[in-house]
This record gives structure tokens, C-alpha cells and sequence, in this order.
């Protein structure tokens, strides 16, 4: 299939021998189809780690063997595409690979972190290092930018170099093994084991990393002394398992004394009722872990409790919060009197019902560490402590939380001298049984919803939520993205994981399941319908929806009996398989590597599978289109013909596989129709459309215009044809056009083919004969004609580059026969871009040309007032 | 058959995790189910007792999958017995265990598949049962 070449290509490096073109770019196939097997993968772990599959280790070892092997031929097949320029991926990998391992091997595996991490450093992928409850705290403050004290986590890492300079891992299983022989009672094993925590030595780094970490929070504080709060932060604590209450919290802690608090807290891992939970729940000794937190004490004015949906009576879908004057501590161990709130669950979170109690006790820290019982004074014994507007922040917070957490919240919280409000604590509430009597009859409950759309596209992730619609069009909408809001958008994108905190849903009108954007859905557990096609025409902004993904149904209105459905789903997660195969997925699975632009893109930056399969996508497409540029053209090549064609443009195609249909012969010049390369034909198309621009006034008729400019050879080359600027290289599902028209300087990289993982579409313009002003105002219409049409555009002065991933490919082929027409428009136009004005006009210009051709208009984009967006410049179907 | 009588599953696999997910589901549909880790527990059970279903894995230690479904089928041949095993090791069940199986399911499997399996299980007990 693939004809002989025996052209080479000039690559950056030359020492390095050169590939033919044919070579690198079957190479480049095969990464284009790792990619995919890898996702597909991936998804399909993802799904099984859902509500609805039965897996066993068997299938844990299996994936995950698959997985590894996958990526090792990826970074290998890669590696020999780019000449072995990546050969720094093998050291995350080999990394991921035997951290993988030896987990699957039943070695709990040591992770590999600071001993200390500031709360601003940790996110949701050093969970298994800071432990959930700083965890679940980091997030809060990184993610949804609640009011968190700053802090920082002293990590596993210490935890474990603890046991191990101390000896203490065997002592342990030791002893946990006489207390499960039946030889030691529960209360003396726990007794023993605490005294050897107790009595251990801290290592002198772990002493000295706490003592850092302490001084940076005092000198941002301003130097003044601060109190702590050091609380546990076990595995899993406030996650899967509660352990309500089982591990120890020191409060008002001096700085002097915060690293025997410390180990107080370490020892408390093995209080009794924590041993006695674990083996009930089927954790094993070994895999208890504590890492701690560590806070600077809120100077609480008044603080309080919020229970996001009342526990004791959920039917009433009401908050309760309580509150009293000074430190909470006394409604949390239940032993005050203090003012109760029933609140509605939404915005404006009306009173319901006020309860103000006699509160004549506070609790209040003292400066030298501690707190004292002082009496309230008179006047505000019997007054509210909270106002309106502090209830409903309160509230607020609450509801944001327990979207986030998929779950109804125990919500601690402290307003400070100053009136700052603080989020101190935040975990499940445990109503899941009571949850579930409420929705018994779920299909009596949806009557009376009407139904928007069903059954369109495919489910990434299942769940119910509800919230308002908002429509994505772009990078800036997502700056501002409301919490709780349903994103709504043409097509995924990986950058949707900057508001993965704060989204209740995601619908699509284009996506593939086994895209990089699904997998961050299901990491996040957002529920998320994609490819419906229809989701941008029916569903407008402020629109207030429930979605059903897992029914795949969207629903008009709030429906919150649904939305309890989810919360009352037994938990499955209690299961050491479970929590193997999570903690794989996170090995594998999460995506930090989204903006190629950032300066952590690199091998470096690579912390899971995801994470290189990306790195690799991306640069394996920079790299075809480098290969490309860079080919030396100085000889001619048999297989290089000049194309014939009805537009007076000077275009030699090289083609390196089924780019060129068959009967063609082995003339020098091909016929246009004897193009067999899907983006190359559309390409031609666009530019072809010729006609579209004669009907139109133009000051200088099109064909006459681009005559006078596509002979693009400088004057000092004598072979006209090979000059290496007017250059497609084509095979049947890839185009890679470099152009030269007028005096602007166009590339095209297209692969376009039935699977919609695979299509990409890589535009880039620059140049122009006039001065910088004008070539940038052409910039910019471009930018904007090519943002109108989903690309992910980039400009930097006269440079514009724009890039469309995903679409299917009768999508992906409108759009390449766009960038024809955009390029024949476009080329001639700096020359009379004399204001900015004219952006509008010409844009307004180019879209109502295209409207006038366009015979399908989709209904519904009108409802959004944007008529003027998104047209589709389809020729006609 | 009376109507009123729950159907009566029995569910061996060498896997905890399994039997934690299936027993709750199944019962929440209505089923009586009995769980069994190891297949000399499960086999002393079956032949105690006749169950209309049972659901089993085939890869279990102290037990041959062929030994165990000649002792089902003999004791009572209108159980139904249903085999679930990994994706790897579904090709050799079915050549070896074609005869007397209802149905074969490869771990990975949803909930709804197994249900529906069991649900078409039933059907034929009770079609055979009317006949």
C-alpha cells in the first residue's frame, strides 16, 4: 500500500538517521492507536470501579497488568518515533509500574512524599499521603476556594519512617496478632501498641520538617504566636470509613509542644475502638497509617455545627445548624445548650424555624495554651449568636460541600473576632438507611417531570444531580463556573478538570467516553452524559435541569427525591478490592497534565499512565508537524506530483499511503479528483469554493487575486515545483498541507477518520505584507472565525494557532473544508485591514457568506440569542 | 410450585468480595441466598439441602468444577447452575462444562446481568415445574 520513498527528511537532530516519511508516520499510527486501546482501558477500569460491577482481584491484576504493558509499548513506540527523544518518560513509568506492583504483590506501598506538605501543595492525588481528613481540607481550600485555615499535613512518609527507625512495624503485627489469636484482650494489645508509639523517638528530619512548616504559617501570621490544632488524619478517615471520634484531636496547642501532640495523635491510631473498627471492617493492622494535620487555632468569637440535611428527620429536607459563642468543642461533644436553625436547602436557605437557647458558658482559648469555661455576659446570653447574612454563607458552604462530596455533611465551623468565617471540619453525614425508606417508589416520584431529551449519547460516569444549566463556549467561562452548576458545552475538553470541584454535571453535545475529559468525569465522580448532540440547542443558561446518568434521562426541574436516590446507593467501598483497585486508578488514572502551554508539561511532570498517554499524544502530533516543516525537499522525488487543478495553486502532494486514488498512474501531475486523502479533499473543497466569492463584491476578483499570489516561488529557484513551501503530504486519512499563500504562511494538519479519538484538526497562520498592526488585526479575525467554529485558538501577535480534537468525522471534514475557505478568504485581507472595526465587519462579512450558503440551520441556537455563534459552514449536505 | 416460595440461590466463589456484593443484591430482590468461600463448605451444604440455584465460580482450590456440578446434577438435577469465572478462563469452562450449565458470565459482570441470568434461571424452573 505504502509506495517506496525514498525521501528523507532533515530532522532537527541530524546526526540521527533519517526516517522516511512512510516510516514515521506508520510509527506515528501505531501511537494514535495505543492511545486509544490505553483510555479505552482506562474507562473500562474506571466503569468497573462503579456501583454496578462485580470484580474480583483476579480482574485487578489482569487490568493492571494489561495497562503497564500497554504504556511500555506506547513509550517505546513513541521513543522510536521521535528518535529517541523521550527517553526521560521511562522514569515515571518504571515508577508507576512498580508502585503498581507491589501493591499487587501485598506490599502496602510506602509512598514516596515530603515528610511535611503545606495544605496548598496537597490535592485530591495525595490523598493516600495526607490522609482524607487533609485531604478533604486541601480541597476545600484549593479546589472551592472555601475559607480553610492555612495548614499543612505531616504525611505518611513520616509516619512510616517513624515505625521503621523505631522498629515498631513488627512489634505491632505482633502484638495485633495475639490480640486476633485470642491471647491478648483488645484493651492491653491497644495499650501496648500505644505506649511503643508513645515512647518512640522522632526522627530528628521529621522534628525539624513540622518546626519548618510551623515557622512558615507563624511568619506569614506576622510572627505572632499562634495556638494549633493537631488533629488525625488516618487513611480513609472521613472517606469510605468514618472512625468517628476513634482517633485523638489536640486543641490550643502551644508551639512548643506540637510535636508531642503529634505523637499523641500517631498513638491514637491504635486505640481500641480504632482496632476494633478496622477488624469489622476488614482492615488489616498493616494497613493502618496516620498522617496529621496541623492548623493554627481560629481566635473563635462564635462557633458551631451545620448538619446539611437534618439526620434525624431527612424526610423534612432541612439544614440544622447550631451555634454558641467561643470554640465549638461543646455542641460537638453535645454537652452545651446553643441556638438551632432549621434552614431550607437552597439559596436564599430561608429560616424555617429559630431556636435561641440560654448560653451563659463559652469556651475560649487561652494564650498559654488550653482553653477555660468563661461566662457569657449578660446582654448576649439570650441574643442569636449568628446574624442572616451569616447564616446563609453557613449555609451556603454546606450546600457546596455536600455537593462536592456526593453526600450530606457534619459541617464544623468558627467566625472569628474579625467576623471571617472558617470551615474547620467537614464529613459525611451516615444517613444512608434512612436515605433509602424515603425513595422506595422512585417511578411514582417522576411523574410530573417533564422529560427535555433520553437516550441521547452515552453515559461517562453515572449519578443524579440537579442544578442550573451553564453553557461553556470557552477558557474564560470557566474562570468564573458557578458551583453547583451543570456544565454544558459542544465538546469535551480536557481543561474542564480546572472546575471539577465546583460542577455538579457535565453534558456534551460531542465526546467520546474514552476521552482524556471522560476519565477526569469518572476520577471526580461527575456524572456526565456525552456526544447527545443536542444538549447546547435545548439546554439555555440559568435552566434549571435534573440529570439522570445512569438512566440517561434530563429532566425540567429540581427533583430532589432523585437526588437522595444517589445519596442512600450503599456504599461499595468497603471491600480491600475496592480500595486496591481505586488506589491503582489513581496511579493510573488522574490528569495533571492538561495545558500543553503550562511549564509542567514535560516527562518530569508525568505522575500517572494518564499523564504520559497525553504527554505523548500531544508531542507525537508536534512532532509529525515539525518532521514535516523540517523535510528537506532538495530532491525531487518520484512520488512527489504536482497537482492539477481548477485553482491556480502551485501544490506538490506527496502521498505515503492511499492519499492518492488508484488509476492515477504514476504521472507527475495528479488531477484533483484523483485525490483519495479524506482531509486533503475537503481542504480542496474549501478552497474551491470559488464561487461562493465572485457572487460576493470584492474588490479584486477572487480567482484573478489568488492568480496573481500562488506563484510562490522566490525568484532565485529554478525548479518552481520543489521550492518546499506549497507541500501536502497526504495518506488516505491524513493531510499535512503547508502553504504559501499570498504572503502569509498557512499549515494544516488534519487526520481524519471514523474514529473519533483519532480526528485532529492543527491550524496555524502567520505572516503577511503588511505591518505588524494590520497582520495582527488579520490574526485576530481569524482567531475569532476559528474560535466561532470550536477551535482552541491561541494568538500571539500575527501568530495564530488553533487546534479542534474529537468531533466524527463528517464534523471533522466541514471542518477542514472551513480552513479551505478560511485560508482562500483570508489571504488577502491585511492589506486593507486599516481599524480594528474591521474585524467585526469581515467577520460578520465571512459568516454571512457562509450563512447565505448554509441550507441546514440547527433550531434552537437562536434561543440563546446567539444567532450569530456557531454557525455551521457546511456547504450543504 | 407455590408462588409465594422464594427461590433458593446458593453462591460459591473463592472471592469475598464477590459474595459481598451479590448476597445483598440478590436479596434485595427477594432471593434467599446462602454464601460459601470454600467449595467443601458449599459442597456439604448442597448435599444437605436443594437448591434451585446455584451460582459458582470454577477455579476453586480443594475442588474440581466437574466433581462439584456431577454432585449438583446428581442430587438434584433441577437446579440450575449458573458459572461465573474471569474473562481468561471463560473459554475453557464452557468447553468443559457445556453440559449441565444454565449459563456462563465473565468476571467482570454488572449486576443487571446477573440478575437478568437469574431471572431467566427461574423462568425455566418454573416452566419445567408447570409441565
Amino acid at each position: 500500500m505504502i509506495r517506496g520513498i525514498r525521501h528523507h527528511i532533515r530532522r532537527l537532530h541530524q546526526r540521527t538517521r533519517p526516517v522516511p516519511m512512510s516510516v514515521l508516520f506508520s510509527r506515528f499510527q501505531d501511537i494514535l492507536q495505543l492511545n486509544n486501546r490505553i483510555l479505552e482501558l482506562m474507562a473500562d477500569m474506571n466503569d468497573k470501579s462503579g456501583a454496578d460491577y462485580v470484580f474480583d482481584i483476579q480482574y485487578i491484576r489482569s487490568a493492571c497488568g494489561e495497562m503497564t504493558g500497554l504504556v511500555k509499548q506506547l513509550i517505546d513506540s513513541f521513543n522510536r518515533f521521535a528518535n529517541g527523544r523521550y527517553h526521560a518518560l521511562w522514569k515515571p513509568f518504571e515508577r508507576i509500574s512498580d508502585e503498581i506492583e507491589s501493591e499487587l504483590a501485598g506490599r502496602r506501598n510506602i509512598p514516596d512524599a515530603p515528610l511535611v506538605m503545606p495544605y496548598k501543595e496537597i490535592t485530591v492525588a495525595f490523598a493516600d499521603m495526607v490522609g482524607g481528613k487533609n485531604a478533604n481540607l486541601a480541597e476545600l481550600k484549593n479546589q472551592l476556594g472555601l475559607p480553610v485555615p492555612e495548614g499543612f499535613a505531616v504525611t505518611l512518609a513520616a509516619f512510616y519512617k517513624i515505625l521503621e527507625e523505631n522498629a515498631l512495624a513488627d512489634r505491632i503485627a505482633d502484638i495485633a496478632r495475639k490480640w486476633s489469636a485470642g491471647v491478648l484482650p483488645l484493651q492491653t494489645a491497644s495499650n501496648q501498641i500505644q505506649v511503643m508509639v508513645l515512647e518512640a523517638k522522632i526522627p530528628g528530619s521529621v522534628r525539624k520538617a513540622i518546626r519548618d512548616a510551623q515557622g512558615r504559617i507563624q511568619k506569614d501570621a506576622g510572627g505572632e504566636r499562634l495556638l494549633w490544632s493537631v488533629r488525625s488524619s488516618a487513611t480513609g478517615e472521613d472517606g469510605e470509613h468514618s472512625f468517628a471520634g476513634q482517633f485523638l484531636t489536640r486543641l490550643n496547642i502551644r508551639s512548643e509542644e506540637i510535636v508531642s501532640a503529634y505523637q499523641e495523635v500517631l498513638a491514637s491510631t491504635y486505640s481500641a475502638s480504632a482496632m476494633a473498627y478496622r477488624r469489622q471492617k476488614g482492615i488489616d493492622e498493616a494497613e493502618a497509617a496516620m498522617a496529621v494535620g496541623f492548623q493554627p487555632m481560629v481566635t473563635a468569637r462564635k462557633s458551631g455545627v451545620l448538619f446539611t440535611l437534618d439526620a434525624a428527620a431527612p424526610e423534612t429536607d432541612a439544614m440544622v445548624l447550631s451555634a454558641t459563642w467561643g470554640m465549638g468543642e461543646p455542641i460537638v461533644s453535645g454537652e452545651a445548650q446553643a441556638d438551632q436553625y432549621r434552614l431550607e436547602r437552597s439559596a436564599p436557605y430561608r429560616v424555617l424555624k429559630t431556636d435561641i437557647s440560654l448560653k451563659n458558658r463559652q469556651l475560649m482559648a487561652r494564650p498559654e495554651g488550653g482553653s477555660v469555661h468563661e461566662p457569657v455576659d449578660a446582654e448576649r446570653q439570650t441574643r442569636a449568636c449568628l446574624t442572616d447574612g451569616e447564616i446563609r454563607r453557613i449555609a451556603d458552604i454546606g450546600m457546596t460541600i455536600e455537593k462536592y462530596f456526593r453526600s450530606p455533611q457534619d459541617i464544623e465551623w468558627s467566625i472569628d473576632i474579625d467576623g471571617n468565617l472558617f470551615v474547620l471540619q467537614a464529613r459525611p453525614l451516615n444517613i444512608r438507611v434512612q436515605l433509602r425508606d424515603m425513595v422506595c417508589d422512585m417511578p411514582a416520584m417522576l411523574k410530573g417531570f417533564p422529560v427535555i431529551f433520553a437516550g441521547k449519547g452515552v453515559i461517562a460516569q453515572s449519578g443524579i444531580i440537579s442544578g442550573p444549566v451553564r453553557v461553556v463556549r470557552n477558557d474564560e467561562d470557566l474562570v468564573d463556573f458557578p458551583p453547583g452548576a451543570i456544565l454544558v458545552a459542544r465538546q469535551s475538553s480536557p481543561k474542564f478538570a480546572a472546575v471539577a470541584g465546583r460542577v455538579n454535571g457535565i453534558i456534551t453535545d460531542i465526546g467520546s467516553p474514552t476521552g482524556h475529559m471522560a476519565n477526569i468525569a469518572r476520577e471526580f465522580r461527575i456524572p456526565t452524559i456525552l456526544d447527545t448532540g443536542v444538549a447546547t440547542k435545548l439546554l439555555a443558561n440559568g435552566r434549571e435541569i435534573t440529570m439522570d446518568a445512569g438512566e440517561n434521562v434530563v429532566y425540567e426541574g429540581i427533583i430532589k427525591a432523585l437526588c437522595y436516590y444517589e445519596f442512600s446507593e450503599p456504599g461499595f467501598e468497603e471491600s480491600y478490592e475496592y480500595r486496591l483497585l481505586r488506589r491503582m486508578l489513581k496511579k493510573i488514572a488522574p490528569l495533571a497534565l492538561t495545558d500543553p502551554n503550562d511549564k509542567q508539561f514535560t516527562p518530569r511532570g508525568c505522575r500517572t499512565y494518564h499523564d504520559i498517554t497525553r504527554f505523548i499524544h500531544e508531542k507525537a502530533v508536534e512532532a509529525l508537524i515539525e518532521s514535516n516543516q523540517t523535510s528537506g525537499l532538495q530532491s525531487p522525488d518520484a512520488s512527489m506530483r504536482r497537482l492539477k487543478s481548477e485553482i491556480p495553486i502551485d501544490l506538490s502532494i506527496l502521498d505515503i499511503g492511499g492519499g492518492v486514488a488508484n488509476g492515477t498512474g504514476k504521472k507527475r501531475v495528479l488531477p484533483a479528483d484523483g485525490i483519495g486523502s479524506v482531509p486533503m479533499r475537503a481542504f480542496l473543497e474549501g478552497l474551491e469554493l470559488g464561487d461562493l466569492w465572485e457572487t460576493h463584491p470584492m474588490p479584486v476578483d477572487f480567482r484573478g487575486f489568488m492568480s496573481s499570489l500562488t506563484r510562490t516561488f522566490s525568484p532565485q529557484l529554478a525548479t518552481p515545483r520543489f521550492i518546499g513551501r506549497n507541500l501536502a503530504v497526504i495518506s488516505k486519512e491524513y493531510a499535512n498541507i503547508s502553504l504559501r499563500l499570498g504572503y502569509h504562511f498557512s499549515l494544516i494538519d488534519a487526520y481524519v477518520c471514523e474514529r473519533i479519538n483519532d480526528n485532529y484538526v492543527y491550524f496555524r497562520f502567520m505572516g503577511g505584507v503588511t505591518e505588524p498592526v494590520r497582520r495582527n488585526r488579520r490574526a485576530r479575525l481569524i482567531a475569532l472565525i476559528l474560535e466561532q467554529n470550536d477551535f482552541k485558538v491561541r494568538l500571539r501577535q500575527d501568530l495564530v494557532v488553533a487546534r479542534i480534537k474529537k468531533f466524527d468525522m463528517d464534523r471533522m471534514i466541514r471542518t477542514v473544508r472551513l480552513l479551505g475557505q478560511l485560508v482562500a478568504f483570508t489571504r488577502q485581507l491585511d492589506v486593507r485591514m486599516d481599524s480594528d472595526d474591521q474585524i467585526d465587519c469581515y467577520l460578520k462579512k465571512f459568516t454571512d457568506i457562509n450563512n447565505d450558503r448554509e441550507t441546514v440551520k440547527t433550531p434552537g441556537e437562536d434561543q440563546n440569542g446567539r444567532s450569530g455563534k456557531n454557525i455551521d459552514f457546511s456547504p450543504g449536505r | 410450585m407455590a408462588d409465594q416460595e422464594k427461590t433458593s440461590i446458593l453462591v460459591l466463589d473463592d472471592e469475598e468480595i464477590v459474595i459481598r456484593r451479590l448476597r445483598p443484591a440478590l436479596e434485595k430482590y427477594g432471593y434467599e441466598v446462602e454464601t460459601f468461600v470454600h467449595s467443601q463448605n458449599a459442597f456439604d451444604r448442597i448435599m444437605a439441602k436443594n437448591f434451585d440455584i446455584v451460582i459458582t465460580d470454577l477455579k476453586m482450590e480443594g475442588m474440581d468444577g466437574m466433581q462439584l456440578l456431577t454432585v449438583i446434577k446428581d442430587r438434584s438435577p433441577h437446579t440450575e447452575v449458573i458459572v461465573i469465572t474471569g474473562f481468561a478462563t471463560m473459554e475453557t469452562a464452557k468447553t468443559s462444562f457445556q453440559k449441565g450449565v444454565f449459563d456462563f458470565l465473565a468476571k467482570p459482570f454488572k449486576l443487571g446481568e446477573i440478575f437478568d441470568t437469574v431471572r431467566r434461571a427461574e423462568e425455566k424452573i418454573k416452566s419445567s415445574q408447570g409441565a
